[in-house]
């Protein structure tokens, strides 16, 4: 249990060899490879080009495989995210991975369609915006281009400003002179701009042309050879084409989504590839032998080690890491203790000389959060929650631990909710008093107490500063063996026992000042044990100094260091009071909303539309903190006492996919 | 001018429920402002930048809680109202300070630790319980503050002042 010693191995093999021992181990993932250092007459392999090649068929068939969710999108069911990855033997992946080359082409093929896709659409919007210009001068029936016949000049134009024919002769009229032989044509007209076609004598041509510049008159930028009609209907029939295009295109990519599997297959096949030759940058080689070396976990190396002299010609040593060696970390619990190892790991996983505190945290975790959330109706949710998905839903290991978590943190909720009377706040009084006519308070349902009710909340204080000193106790415990294990006996007697003393005789003396009705021989014995504990704490924690002076400031410092840190330790645990408080009030307060009307019938149909709405924010924004601050009792007050940490997680060699678990034979 | 206790009362729970709320709106959004940002590059990192931004609201929580506990006490909500005398308003007044004053600096407070929490997220993903850790460590005075108030706040009808 907890954490896995690990053994340093060495395989020597043959060179030809190589490959298939590589690609055995990457199917068992139990070895962290482990560089070795540089010796003469052996060589590191080089693998970059390779590994870059095989990340860029990687990233082509995740770019198809998003193209493909773009066009035909998969129904997903709503749970989907919690599921597992589909499972495959690993003879079938070497059968199947034969398709590799043609899913590439596949992928290719999808990616090209859906660059022709983007294609066609810049297409279109060039075209449209095209056509936009043009829209005006659909009424002109010549071509853009024509500027007058043997005896006439045309011009063909824009002028800014509104024009129709009349307004714009007599804005001609002053720069020409009296000349006449002239004729206007308002194509369109609009606010800004007029387009215009003026034909005129040739002989006044050039008259007509300053009168016009006067205006200011410009030719269109890119005027047509044909009259506008039948560019603009040319640019629609491109359109068209450019739709129906990219209609076959979308229907070819959802025609290749049939491959969608396989591609899914490819991208784990390339990743498993990858990682591979991205490995094989640790091995060392000479011209006939391959050196593969590296981290197993001890429980597996011997299955491993009679595997590879069963199928290899291979030389394999079996050793215990070096002392100094950065031995990497892989814990593993039973399944009431497992789910703690994620919440350890984002602390940060044990050192060497750590030991694993998923399994001394667990049940306080538990424990903690209930108290915590202490609501019987949300309990009995996240436990019918977590144990369907678990029998309906094939998880992976980590999200089964994570439902693991919920389910044993929900059996503690409902366990506390129905001794503080809890069911979705006070809804059973509620519903009885309100519409069966009872008088049903929540003390009478609970198996403890309403903690709301008089003096309870003082009362359930001093029992969570208890429950915080049992967890200290415990914190403190697995320090003294760590210390004694270690051989550091007398250290272990004096960091831990004087603490054990000293909080022992306090807290019952406290717990009297504040709530009173200790019995006379409790406080009696509580007073003699604290006065030991100090004596013990001021002899003790000067004991490193060399000096009776120093030693004698030691203990002082050590006895305030005590004091105050553990009258914080122990007052942080009040949350567990005030959290606990905070869920049932709220949950209180939601029912109390649904119950302001008098008239019956629409009082039952707000309670329970704002039963539903209130207890489901409630139990969200409550489950988060409930989360954070029992991570925060195990981190702060309990790993203080004994837990260092700054391990590193075990990384093996395996096949990191996406879609596909490969699953060994037996 | 016989019935100001109850007003005091009420302007209690008001402060509780005003200041909570106000500084946990400010420490919201602060790491709703650093979380946007990370958000942007890395979508897949709403999850864990939502629990940072969650973190400052308790405040807003506690400060709620507060009032409704008062409100309830005296009978504002939940029907059976009776006056009572100006000495017990103030003390209610009283019992609401510690939340609405510790709440509104430590929800700031927060959110500002959680906002800088926010950069281990986007440079470190891994390490996020470490960045939810150090914000938390903030919220433990505003739990202390909510726990003298409430503690306070049930009490002050037993009096009998």
């Amino acid at each position: 249990m907890a954490k896995l010693k690990m053994k340093y191995i060495e395989i020597a093999a043959p060179i030809e060899q190589g490959k298939d021992i590589f690609d055995f181990l990457q199917m068992r993932s139990v070895i962290e490879l482990h560089e070795q250092e540089e010796t003469e007459g052996l060589a590191r392999l080089s693998s970059g080009r390779t590994v870059s090649q095989f990340e860029k068929y990687m990233d082509t068939a995740q770019t198809a495989l998003s193209i493909l969710d773009k066009y035909a999108p998969q129904k997903k069911g709503l749970l989907a995210s919690f599921e597992a990855r589909r499972e495959i033997s690993v003879s079938e992946y070497i059968k199947k991975s034969d398709i590799a080359d043609k899913m590439l082409a596949v992928c290719y093929n999808i990616c090209c369609c859906e660059k022709a896709i983007a294609e066609s659409k810049a297409g279109i919007a060039r075209l449209r915006a095209a056509m936009d210009w043009l829209e005006p001068w659909l009424s002109l029936d010549v071509p853009m281009q024509f500027s007058g016949t043997q005896t006439t000049a045309a011009f063909i134009g824009t002028l800014p400003g509104d024009f129709t024919a009349e307004s714009l002769m007599t804005a001609l009229a002053p720069a020409l002179e009296g000349e006449e032989r002239l004729e206007c044509e308002i194509v369109s007209h609009g606010k800004d701009r007029s387009c215009i076609f003026v034909v005129c004598h040739r002989e006044c041509k050039d008259k007509v042309y300053e009168a016009l510049r006067t205006l200011g008159f410009a030719y269109p930028t890119d005027p047509t050879k044909h009259p506008p009609r039948v560019r603009y209907e040319r640019s629609q029939k491109q359109i068209e084409d450019l739709t129906e295009e990219i209609k076959s295109s979308e229907k070819e990519i959802v025609s290749l989504a049939s491959n969608r599997s396989n591609i899914e297959f490819v991208r784990d096949y390339f990743s498993v590839r990858h990682d591979k030759y991205e490995a094989l940058n640790l091995l060392s080689t000479s011209e006939s032998v391959i050196i593969i070396s590296g981290y197993v976990p001890e429980k597996r190396v011997d299955a491993l080690v009679s595997q590879i002299e069963e199928k290899f010609t291979a030389a394999v040593s079996v050793t215990d890491p070096p002392e100094d060696a950065d031995v990497p970390v892989l814990l593993e619990n039973n399944s009431f203790n497992a789910p703690m190892e994620s919440i350890t790991a984002m602390y940060a996983l044990p050192a060497k000389d750590d030991p694993d505190p998923s399994p001394i945290m667990s049940f306080f975790y538990y424990f903690f959060f209930g108290l915590m959330l202490s609501d019987a109706g949300y309990g009995l949710l996240m436990v019918l929650f977590t144990f369907i998905a678990k029998k309906k839903l094939k998880l992976e290991e980590n999200m089964k631990k994570n439902m693991n978590l919920f389910f044993y943190c929900g059996i503690s909720t409902m366990f506390w909710g129905a001794m503080f009377g809890g069911w979705f706040g006070d809804i059973i009084p509620v519903v009885a008093n309100n519409f069966f006519g009872k008088n049903l308070t929540t003390a009478d349902i609970a198996i403890w107490m309403d903690p709301l009710e008089g003096n309870n909340p003082m009362t359930l204080l001093l029992f969570s500063f208890l429950f915080g000193i049992c967890h200290l106790y415990l914190g403190l415990a697995v320090r003294l063996v760590m210390l004694w294990k270690e051989g550091k006996r007398l250290d272990a007697i004096c960091d831990t026992v004087p603490v054990y003393l000293l909080v022992t005789g306090v807290a019952p003396i406290c717990a009297n000042m504040i709530a009173g009705g200790m019995p006379q021989v409790v406080l009696t014995v509580g007073k003699y044990l604290a006065i030991a504990g100090v004596i013990a704490v001021v002899l003790t924690s000067g004991r490193s100094s060399k000096s009776l002076i120093g030693k004698l400031g030691g203990g002082l410092y050590g006895l305030y260091n005590v004091g105050s840190g553990y009258l914080g330790d122990v007052l942080s645990y009040s949350r567990l009071l005030a959290l606990s408080l905070c869920t049932g009030v709220i949950a209180q307060v939601v029912n109390m909303l649904g119950t302001i009307p008098s008239n019956p019938v629409v009082k039952a149909v707000l309670l329970v539309f704002v039963f539903i709405v209130g207890h489901t924010i409630n139990i969200a924004i409550n489950m988060i903190g409930t989360y954070v601050h029992t991570n925060r009792l195990q981190y702060v007050e309990l790993y203080s006492k004994f837990y260092e940490g700054g391990g590193r997680a075990f990384a093996p060699l395996t096949a990191n996919t996406k879609y596909f678990k490969l699953k060994e034979e037996k | 001018m016989d019935n100001l206790g109850i007003v005091f009362a009420l302007i209690g729970a008001a402060a509780a429920a005003i200041f909570a709320g106000m500084g946990s709106a400010k420490g919201v959004g602060l790491v709703g402002q650093a979380g946007a940002g990370v958000v942007t590059e890395d979508p897949s990192k709403f999850g864990k930048v939502l629990i940072l931004q969650i973190l400052p609201g308790t405040q807003g929580l506690y400060g709620f809680l507060a009032a409704i506990l008062v409100l309830l006490q005296v009978g504002i909500i939940g029907g059976s109202f009776e006056p009572i005398s100006t000495a017990t308003g103030l003390l209610y007044f009283g019992a609401c300070l510690p939340i609405a004053v510790v709440g509104y600096f430590s929800g700031i407070s927060q959110g500002k630790a959680a906002a800088a929490g926010v950069g281990i997220i986007a440079k470190k993903p891994d390490q996020s319980g470490k960045a939810i850790t150090m914000a938390v460590m903030v919220e433990t005075y505003a739990v202390l503050a909510l726990l003298v108030s409430l503690l306070s706040i049930i009490s002050v009808g037993k009096l009998g002042v």
